[in-house]
């Protein structure tokens, strides 16, 4: 028991083939010159408490790498809010930071020098019947000036249908400084059997658009509608309302 | 989309607007002011800068027939075609 032990703590020392033929030189020579029972005790009693050393020596280092795991599992959970909060604080991902304030409307001046197409697109889903289209394919605006445009939708069936629709803003960069201030998007909208409708969307670019040195290429925008039926029963989430 | 594969870059990620949806206009009550609308944008080139008279028409249409909150026409961004100017008499504003 005792030997299995010397090899096993022996083995885990740097230069453990060092190390093992000093120590069996050192039994030897201690056999030799004391008498056995002696040697016996009082390699023992080294021993033991050697193996007791190393024993709380592993239970230290076990619970540190216990305590380690642990910190990093708690970490892990306390990221998501942590990184939430830094994501509203410096506006990473295109979480809302500039110019999201409604006061802003009606204070800001138009930046007059900087043009910029806007263009519309309207698709509709595979099963969704209607005829949506935009009134418009281009608009020119400037950033700081409300714009209004129009869709059209014809329900060509003979049911009613009700629809729902989600828009799309390309290039996605330019998409956090297009504010809409009214429009058809996220709530349900029911078309009679052969109705047709027009449908605005009130939006502006913010003036903030002309000073970020990352739009200073972009000259078309162009804000794409999709429209969904929307079945019975269904709840969708309101984005933006969702996250935060 | 918003389904980028990539963790680096950015997606887009819709909001909601401010002031809600509009109701549909299923009577067409302002579909005369929609047509003055289109009409002097195809006019003009499509230069929005040039018809805000039509679409603050258009929007006051709305708010009077019960098609849109009631909003002071500043909150709309139609601040300039609000104030009177000093010399003329003005026919742009409202209370």
């Amino acid at each position: 028991h005792l030997s299995s032990w010397l090899r096993g703590c022996i083995q885990m020392l740097p230069g453990g083939a060092v190390a093992r033929t000093l120590h069996f030189q050192a039994e030897d020579f201690l056999r030799r010159r004391l008498p056995a029972r002696l040697v016996t005790q009082s390699r023992g009693r080294k021993w033991r408490s050697q193996q007791d050393e190393w024993r709380t020596r592993n239970k230290t280092v076990l619970t540190y790498i216990a305590a380690a795991g642990v910190g990093m599992i708690g970490l892990s959970y306390a990221a998501v809010p942590l990184y939430r909060l830094y994501c509203q604080a410096s506006g990473l991902g295109g979480t809302a930071v500039a110019g999201h304030d409604t006061e802003q409307v009606a204070t800001m001046t138009p930046v007059k020098e900087r043009v910029i197409k806007v263009t519309f697109n309207a698709d509709t889903h595979a099963s969704m019947q209607w005829n949506f289209r935009p009134q418009q394919t281009e608009i020119f605006v400037v950033p700081g000036e409300t714009a209004l445009a129009f869709y059209r939708a014809k329900n060509p069936t003979d049911k009613p249908i009700i629809g729902i629709s989600t828009y799309n803003v390309v290039p996605f960069e330019a998409g956090q400084y297009f504010n809409k201030i009214q429009c058809f998007c996220f709530e349900e909208q029911r078309l009679n059997p052969h109705e047709e409708v027009d449908m605005p969307v009130f939006f502006y670019i913010d003036p903030e658009f002309d000073e970020d040195p990352r739009m200073a290429r972009v000259e078309t925008i162009t804000l794409s509608y999709t429209f969904f039926e929307a079945k019975e029963g269904q709840k969708l989430p309101l984005p933006g309302y969702s996250y935060n | 989309m918003s389904t980028a594969m990539n963790f680096g870059s950015k997606s887009f990620k819709p909001r909601a607007p401010d002031k809600g949806a509009f109701p549909l206009d299923h009577f067409g009550e302002c579909k005369a002011f929609k047509d003055t609308f289109m009409k002097c944008l195809r006019d003009n080139h499509f230069d929005n800068s040039k018809c805000r008279l039509q679409s603050k028409d258009y929007l006051e249409c709305r708010m009077d027939h019960q098609l849109m909150a009631k909003e002071p026409l500043e909150k709309l961004g139609f601040r300039d075609l609000m104030d009177p100017p000093p010399s003329q008499a003005d026919k742009d504003s409202k209370p």
